[in-house]
């Protein structure tokens, strides 16, 4: 396949069959090395860790030591992507594969012997079930509506049944294997809507900005699964819709049917968007081209639709009261925002540093966009696809002002950004091709190495403020109330003492450290609001009765609750207080199930102790 | 290289997972064996959708994708036929997948519908120096790895112990008492085991990282356990109680 970079005035070079620049002007930084960089970077990051590991989680040395392994990976594969020189198809692929694999081998790294991550417990927990009862569809406490989108535990259990791996070998390869495959699929779509291998390349070096590629996008979670066949799905309606090679659309049409399929069963959220953007492209296509093009799209729609809600309604009908809190939410949000909500966001407990990178993140980026938008213009506005894109990057804007004038925005945000980068990242990439073919062009390098800047800066703004927080960046110690760091061996034995001693699917009050261990070694039910049950001084006959509505069994009461603050902010997963608290609770408000009737003190671990509440 | 290459040996895959999961092999077996088989189904549906039209980095896109696909669906497929998913289900579908894969697609390419196998490396090799940082670069990549579970591993935690009295069977006539020690090292304790208030037992016992001791006491109301490190006998170490309100030494 021939793809000519038509567009972009990149050395105003063209391509021969072989995808490789006509120009003479070779890199003195070759692809081999850029890897090598990388590698050396997860070595220099995975020391950082080990550094945490050993005491030196809050030393500024060891901090300073995880940035400069990003920097080895991060820097040279945008030096070599953005830069003046000849660069093949091939090298771009590999740059991007090398920046894909080299990230998800930090995330590897900060967790390489289990799952610490609570979405990861969660669907961890989920392929446990698979393999012990052979059934799917069977309960998970955590996440209640993730056995009723089976897929990403169907592939991991499996892989594990069949190869003898464990859990977590497997989960790994699988989610490392989509998430690349997600990457590739972008890049190919990239490649076909602008014509040109590298502004796809810089397109994917662009997406890799957004706050959830190097972390939630490539964990063990379903939407990670189901990103790739959302993106398998485009490229076949694209290939449907071009008529090229008629020869190829039973294939092609086979590969978005199973896509869709896979889909629909994987994700919630990724199915109704995968229709939603098909049916915006069939629109598009309608208008811009006519009936004849769009008939693939429309049709695609239409079957992504109708199986997504059949699935909705005869397999997932719990996924609207899942969905709902966060459908509100968004729309508070959006609310609040129309309203001027300005007064409604709380105080950001970043450091500097990271909300200056945010916030020139987005200054480069609002710039960005408009001149990619220009060049949409002039050189695509025939082709429907790039249009919508362009349209649709619009969406960064709103997701921008959401995140910074609404309270609880950057979690909005951070969700929405897996989809909203997609076409802003496109745009984005035109917006550098242009700007950097210029520069070429004229024989003056004042703007490449500006692009360079911005573009770095967007990535490490990506890296800062994306996940793990800034506050669990190494892995070390146990922190309360935090999050992977909240995993330890007494929270994982103490968790795996109560499935064996009381059974699975108790209802317990903990604290947020220990939800996800609860829930997923354990096995057990956590509630969320049970903040009261901690931070009321005694336990009075009122908050029985409380505790007795919601039907709690146990109480798990970790020590350490009155030891420190909260990483995270709140002690609680549903707290009324998060981001309040001045003082670590009061050891007494701890202590006072003992002095209780009618509360057998029924574990002692030393931090954590868990008592039993009378039976009604 | 043989027309049928790839049809021999995705069926020889799929017959060898069989085989070596039914022969007990050992992981580093079955883990080859069973990524290959996962894979195979992607390839031959690709083969049969594509054959060789489509371009290396979608070809191996679609392949890929096609071969998650397989146990989505046909997992979901299995359910709804009531097999229990598990290895046995699993491989069936998979080798199953792969040698009708395998059937069809030779039956295609007998009928001239399907292009033959056909194997053409990049020309050209790529230069040595590039070669060995490639290499390196994975080999560092390993070693990365290989320090972050070292560092895990030999990652500090503070010992704990554990003590547990619990009665989740309200019918049952026995409570569940047990002592697990993960302290780092081998620790001597003394349990003393109290009924309404009364010393009804003491065990002196040693045990080792790692091991756990369990009894199965009589359950009355008013049991309470007291544990202590020895030689230490002033203050309890740990303590649970049912049904009373016992603080430490009452």
């Amino acid at each position: 396949m021939t793809v000519a970079d038509t567009s972009l005035g990149w050395h105003q070079a063209t391509t021969d069959t072989r995808g490789r620049h006509a120009t003479s002007e070779v890199s003195r930084l070759p692809v081999s090395v850029v890897a090598a960089s990388a590698a050396i970077g997860v070595l220099v990051v995975a020391a950082a860790y080990t550094a945490g590991r050993l005491g030196y989680a809050s030393s500024a040395w060891a901090d300073r030591t995880y940035w400069l392994g990003q920097a080895f990976i991060v820097v040279p594969t945008a030096v070599r992507l953005l830069g003046r020189r000849a660069l093949t198809s091939g090298e771009t692929v590999t740059l991007i594969t090398v920046l894909t694999v080299a990230e998800y081998l930090v995330i590897v790294c900060y967790s390489p012997t289990g799952f610490t991550f609570v979405d990861e417990l969660e669907h961890w927990r989920g392929t446990v079930d698979i393999l012990q009862t052979g059934k799917l569809f069977t309960v998970n406490y955590m996440l209640p509506i993730s056995p009723d989108y089976p897929g990403l535990e169907e592939v991991t259990s499996a892989l594990a049944s069949i190869t003898g791996l464990s859990i977590f070998t497997a989960g790994l390869m699988v989610a490392g294997v989509a998430h690349l495959l997600f990457v590739w699929v972008l890049y190919v779509l990239f490649r076909e809507f602008s014509g040109s291998y590298r502004v796809a390349g810089v397109a994917v070096l662009c997406y890799a900005t957004n706050v959830h590629f190097a972390s939630f996008d490539s964990m063990f979670v379903y939407q990670t699964l189901a990103l790739p066949f959302f993106g398998l799905t485009l490229l076949a309606t694209w290939r449907l819709s071009a008529l090229e090679a008629p020869g190829q659309r039973v294939g092609w049409l086979t590969v978005a049917v199973l896509a869709i399929a896979a889909t629909v069963v994987t994700h919630h959220v990724t199915s109704y968007l995968l229709a939603a953007t098909l049916l915006v492209i069939s629109l598009a296509e309608l208008v811009m081209r006519g009936w004849r093009t769009a008939a693939w799209a429309a049709m695609l729609a239409l079957l992504s639709a109708v199986a997504a809600a059949g699935w909705l309604v005869f397999a997932a009908p719990e996924t609207w009261a899942y969905l709902q809190p966060f459908a509100d939410g968004t729309m508070d949000s959006l609310r609040a925002f129309f309203a001027g909500g300005h007064s409604s966001v709380p105080p950001s407990a970043d450091p500097l540093g990271n909300r200056v990178l945010a916030a020139g993140a987005v200054l480069i980026m609002a710039v960005l966009l408009p001149v990619g938008w220009w060049q949409v213009w002039r050189t695509y506005r025939k082709q429907p696809w790039i249009v919508v894109m362009a349209i649709a990057s619009v969406s960064w804007y709103l997701i921008v002002a959401i995140r910074f004038t609404v309270a609880d925005g950057s979690e909005l945000a951070g969700r929405a950004s897996t989809f909203t980068y997609v076409p802003a990242a496109l745009i984005a990439a035109l917006a550098i091709g242009h700007l950097v073919g210029a520069t070429a062009h004229r024989r003056v390098r004042n703007m490449a190495v500006p692009v360079l800047v911005g573009v770095l800066l967007l990535m490490f703004d990506g890296l800062a403020n994306g996940w793990p927080p800034f506050w669990e960046r190494l892995p070390g110690p146990y922190q309360v109330a935090g999050s992977e760091r909240s995993v330890g061996p007494e929270e994982i034995a103490t968790a795996r003492w109560t499935l064996s001693a009381l059974g699975p699917g108790n209802r317990f009050a903990t604290d947020l450290g220990s939800f996800s261990v609860l829930g997923s070694y354990g096995y057990q039910n956590p509630l969320q609001d049970v903040a009261y049950l901690y931070t009321s001084p005694a336990f009075t006959p009122s908050v029985a009765a409380q505790a007795q509505a919601q039907g709690l069994r146990y109480i798990w009461v970790d020590q350490r609750l009155s030891q420190s603050l909260p990483a995270s902010g709140q002690y609680f997963t549903d707290d009324p207080n998060a981001g309040k608290y001045t003082r670590p609770l009061p050891e007494a408000d701890l202590g006072k199930f003992n002095q209780s009737a009618g509360l057998a003190r029924v574990y002692d671990s030393g931090n954590i102790v868990i008592y039993e509440l009378a039976e009604p | 290289m043989h027309r049928q290459a790839d049809l021999a040996i995705t069926a020889a895959v799929a017959v060898l997972a069989c085989t070596a999961a039914a022969l007990g092999a050992p992981v580093a077996v079955t883990a080859v064996l069973g990524i290959a088989v996962l894979v195979a189904p992607g390839y031959l549906l690709g083969q049969l959708l594509f054959g060789s039209r489509i371009a290396d980095l979608e070809r191996v896109a679609v392949v890929t994708g096609l071969a998650l696909c397989v146990p989505i669906l046909g997992g979901l497929l299995l359910y709804a036929f009531g097999l229990p998913l598990h290895r046995a289900a699993w491989l069936s579908l998979l080798a199953g997948a792969t040698l009708i894969g395998d059937l069809a697609l030779f039956l295609r390419r007998r009928g001239g519908q399907a292009t033959p196998f056909s194997w053409h490396p990049a020309a050209g090799r790529p230069p040595g120096p590039h070669v060995v940082a490639f290499g390196a670069a994975v080999v560092i990549a390993i070693c990365a790895v290989g320090l972050a579970c070292v560092g895990a591993a030999v990652q500090h935690y503070p010992g704990f112990t554990q003590l547990w009295l619990a009665h989740p069977n309200q019918n049952a006539d026995t409570a569940d008492l047990g002592i697990g020690n993960y302290e780092g090292k081998t620790m001597r304790y003394r349990l003393v085991l109290k009924r309404n208030g009364h010393t009804a037992a003491t065990w002196n016992l040693t045990l080792a990282n790692g091991q756990t001791w369990q009894r199965s006491p009589a359950y009355s109301g008013g049991i309470a356990a007291y544990l202590y490190t020895l030689p230490d006998l002033a203050q309890p170490y740990r303590y649970v109680a049912i049904d009373a309100n016992g603080a430490p030494g009452s």
